[in-house]
């Protein structure tokens, strides 16, 4: 904290003290860049969250996603009965996909998902 | 005899200036739409004008909102990187338009903007096209490699690769039905329960039992701010691991 003691001054000294610090935070910020994605990056950026309130933000997610992927299965086969005219089987199929999609959603962020390699950081 | 209040009210929109029809569809200025530019208002309020006095020592408003932004500066930065910080504007207008139309809904009287789905689809279709148009002009064809998993055998891509086309189009649906289901069932919760007050002192004897659902809404009153809160963080938090995917696609 030296520059606690310029910061007294007044008006023109205290730009440039202010510079210095900032300077000084991003240099610190910097340093500390280089260990901390090691820690971060893995558990809580995977899951998409982190902090105190991770656990409560993860449980809202989980029937969501579930729910989304059936949704998003159904309007899927929607479309593409009405598009291409195959009545029941767009919708059959893609409501079952949309289904394992749904799975696979809650397995992904449940971190269940066998592929630790894979792109699992929804 | 107990009057009937139907739940479902507190969320008709009302009209406040009309501005003429299309087809049979009334063009109207709504409730709707006052809260979000109150809602603007407010932010606009509390960022510009609490940090304009640009205090080493911040007071209570400007700590409110450098507290703000930093958290969501952190959120950002852990989901997305170093290369994040473009789009920490988009995820702080998000979250703060959000987190104060969930809060201004928790009045009493208030209007709950968030539990209409339109409105946060709309927001979600926001993050959604963000990701697709700058993933898209920054990889170009690359930008495909979202939806091919890494580290998977070939033959069974054929059948992930359908599997994450379909999850991808479902995180917009995800992200909008799950703020609004849980702002629009925290508000419903909360006037049944509520009533229930109503309902058992009107009727005679049963009127001792009123304090047990008193003290339910008491508590669920408690939980929605919670909900409130947490669910603009996680609409954020989304936002951000999202815009992750169009910086970074295919690993």
């Amino acid at each position: 904290m030296s520059g606690g003691p310029t910061e007294p001054g007044g008006g023109p000294e205290k730009a440039p003290a202010e510079g210095d610090l900032s300077a000084r935070l991003k240099r610190l910020e910097t340093q500390l860049e280089g260990k901390r994605p090691k820690a971060a990056s893995g558990e809580a950026a995977r899951t998409g969250t982190s902090g105190g309130s991770a656990p409560l933000g993860q449980a809202m997610r989980l029937s969501t996603e579930f729910i989304a992927g059936v949704i998003a299965g159904g309007i899927l086969g929607y479309i593409a009965d009405h598009l291409l005219g195959t009545k029941p089987w767009g919708m059959i199929v893609l409501l079952m996909l949309g289904f394992v999609t749904g799975i696979y959603n809650v397995m992904r962020i449940s971190g269940f998902s066998g592929n630790k390699a894979g792109k699992d950081r929804r | 005899m107990a009057v009937s209040i139907d739940p479902i009210h507190q969320f008709e929109l009302q009209p406040l200036v009309s501005l003429g029809h299309i087809g049979n569809q009334q063009l109207a200025f709504t409730q709707s739409a006052l809260y979000m530019f109150a809602a603007v208002g407010i932010i606009a309020l509390l960022t510009i004008v609490a940090t304009s006095g640009r205090a080493v020592v911040p007071g209570r408003l400007q700590a409110l909102a450098e507290t703000l932004y930093e958290f969501i500066a952190d959120t950002v930065h852990q989901a997305t990187g170093a290369d994040g910080k473009r789009f920490l504007p988009l995820v702080f207008s998000l979250f703060m338009f959000v987190l104060i139309l969930n809060l201004l809904g928790m009045i009493p009287y208030a209007f709950a903007v968030t539990s209409h789905l339109i409105v946060t689809f709309g927001l979600a279709l926001v993050v959604i096209l963000t990701v697709v148009i700058y993933g898209v002009a920054k990889h170009g064809t690359h930008f495909l490699g979202v939806f091919v998993p890494s580290g998977v055998p070939k033959p069974l891509l054929l059948i992930m690769v359908p599997i994450e086309i379909v999850s991808f189009l479902s995180r917009p649906i995800s992200l909008s039905v799950r703020l609004f289901a849980n702002i629009l069932a925290g508000h419903i919760a909360l006037k049944i329960f509520a009533f229930f007050v109503v309902q058992l002192l009107v009727a005679g004897a049963w009127g001792v039992l009123s304090p047990l659902p008193l003290a339910l809404t008491i508590a669920l009153t408690a939980l929605e701010f919670l909900v409130a809160a947490l669910q603009a963080y996680v609409f954020a938090t989304l936002t951000a691991v999202y815009l992750a995917d169009a910086l970074h696609p295919g690993h």
